[in-house]
């Protein structure tokens, strides 16, 4: 086990754990759009006057924070192809994902919203904003700019928390890993490298997030 | 609703499994973190880079990647575990780091006055640790413990991939051998739902105890 050989097979791996990370990222960035708008839409509904609506909120908010990322995915997985209606993995691990980003956004652009002087909202009424201008153009992008670290860490747990989809037939970054290692029977070296693309991916995000923000600290 | 109420006895058992493994690895984890923060605290020129290395590791990469690094990876240069020890390992490994930042977080929630009063009072460093630092942080730092300990049982769901017989597996070997797929996935959830609600009101409970005494000292 010679320092070049090692150098070569890893260089080997590499095209296909870029493949596999190419998935991930557009699996997460799918999952944290999408989970961005529904959690708008629930953080909505928990702010609604109605209080079906309110509590309807609350359980799925429980519900998802209060279990796995892997159980609910395979709920999404198994569930309907049990019930006759088989749906492909990437679909299921997509749709699994933005639910589950969805409960945890919806809770920090809570905080975002609440933050926001009652004044602002009033001002844009008087205006005659209608309300989802209001909600566009007023509230949520200073909601986005208040909540920006938190948006960045959820992104960076979305990447974190894919690596499960492998369990249901999505050819993401661990996936390739595994495929990698029971082809090359060095699970070490398969292993630790796939976690260095993790590792890469979201120090970037998180540098990423980093530089925005300041961006938009100067900006205020 | 009656094959929902066969499914109860196997799950009884798995959620001991699940609480076992979790449970161990969050405790560990949890003392690991303490002693890491305690240690950082005492020699912060030393220990501040490669605290900060492990901690980048640890939370820049998935659990289940460092589950297969120490189950899969771990034997080739002769270390091997069992399915359950290897979780329980890594899951310490990986928990330890986030208990670590919730111990500096207590800690730095602490006024700087305390301890410039400690000292003018002649209170040896480590009674001053023991006995005004501790409390302190430890009360500010239990709903994030407790988060902690959630965050730890959820991953322990990733174990059922190594084929440990915790909730998870237990669910889909039942899907596996009895094709049915929607009462053992709607118990997995309220199990885990459960679980993560029971300790978040322990952790409320726990709070409630403990902050009356933070009013009077």
């Amino acid at each position: 086990m010679n320092p070049p050989d090692l150098l070569a097979r890893c260089l080997g791996y590499l095209p296909q754990l870029l493949d596999g990370a190419i998935t991930t990222l557009w699996l997460s960035a799918i999952a944290v759009a999408c989970g961005f708008f529904a959690g708008i839409f629930i953080y909505m509904m928990s702010a609604s006057k109605s209080r079906t609506l309110a509590a309807a909120a609350r359980v799925y908010v429980s519900i998802f924070r209060g279990t796995p990322v892997l159980a609910q995915l395979l709920v999404f997985y198994y569930v309907p192809s049990g019930l006759g209606w088989a749906i492909p993995g990437v679909v299921a691990a997509a749709v699994g994902l933005s639910m589950n980003t969805a409960a945890y956004q919806s809770q920090i652009l809570g905080t975002g919203f609440i933050a926001i002087p009652r004044g602002q909202i009033e001002a844009a009424q008087t205006f005659n904003l209608t309300r989802r201008q209001t909600l566009w153009h007023v509230e949520i992008p200073q909601v986005v700019a208040l909540t920006l670290p938190a948006l960045v860490s959820e992104m960076i747990d979305i990447v974190k928390a894919s690596a499960v989809v492998s369990v249901i037939a999505v050819t993401d970054l661990m996936r390739v890993g595994q495929q990698l290692s029971s082809v090359s029977y060095r699970p070490l070296e398969v292993y630790t490298l796939a976690a260095c693309f993790y590792l890469a991916i979201t120090s970037l995000l998180s540098l990423a997030g980093r530089g925005i923000e300041r961006r938009v600290a100067r900006r205020a | 609703m009656n094959s929902f109420l066969s499914l109860i006895p196997r799950f009884a058992e798995a959620i001991l499994v699940t609480l076992e493994v979790s449970l161990l690895a969050a405790f560990i984890g949890a003392l690991g973190g303490f002693a890491l923060n305690a240690l950082r605290l005492r020699f912060p020129r030393w220990l501040a880079g490669p605290y900060r290395v492990y901690v980048w590791l640890v939370r820049g990469t998935p659990y289940l990647s460092q589950l297969v690094i120490v189950y899969f990876g771990l034997p080739v240069i002769g270390i091997t575990m069992t399915a359950v020890q290897a979780t329980i390992v890594s899951l310490a490994f990986y928990s330890a780091a986030y208990f670590a930042e919730i111990f500096r977080a207590g800690w730095a929630s602490i006024p700087r006055g305390h301890m410039e009063a400690a000292r003018a009072f002649g209170i040896s460093r480590w009674s001053a640790f023991r006995s005004i630092e501790m409390p302190q942080a430890i009360a500010f730092a239990i709903p994030l413990l407790a988060n902690q300990t959630i965050l730890v049982i959820k991953e322990s769901a990733v174990a059922s991939i190594i084929t440990v017989p915790e909730l998870t597996m237990t669910a889909s070997d039942i899907v596996a051998s009895t094709y049915t797929y929607i009462a053992p996935y709607a118990m997995l959830i309220v199990c885990y739902w459960l679980l993560t609600q029971c300790i978040a009101v322990a952790a409320r409970w726990a709070q409630a105890l403990i902050t009356p005494s933070r009013k009077t000292s």
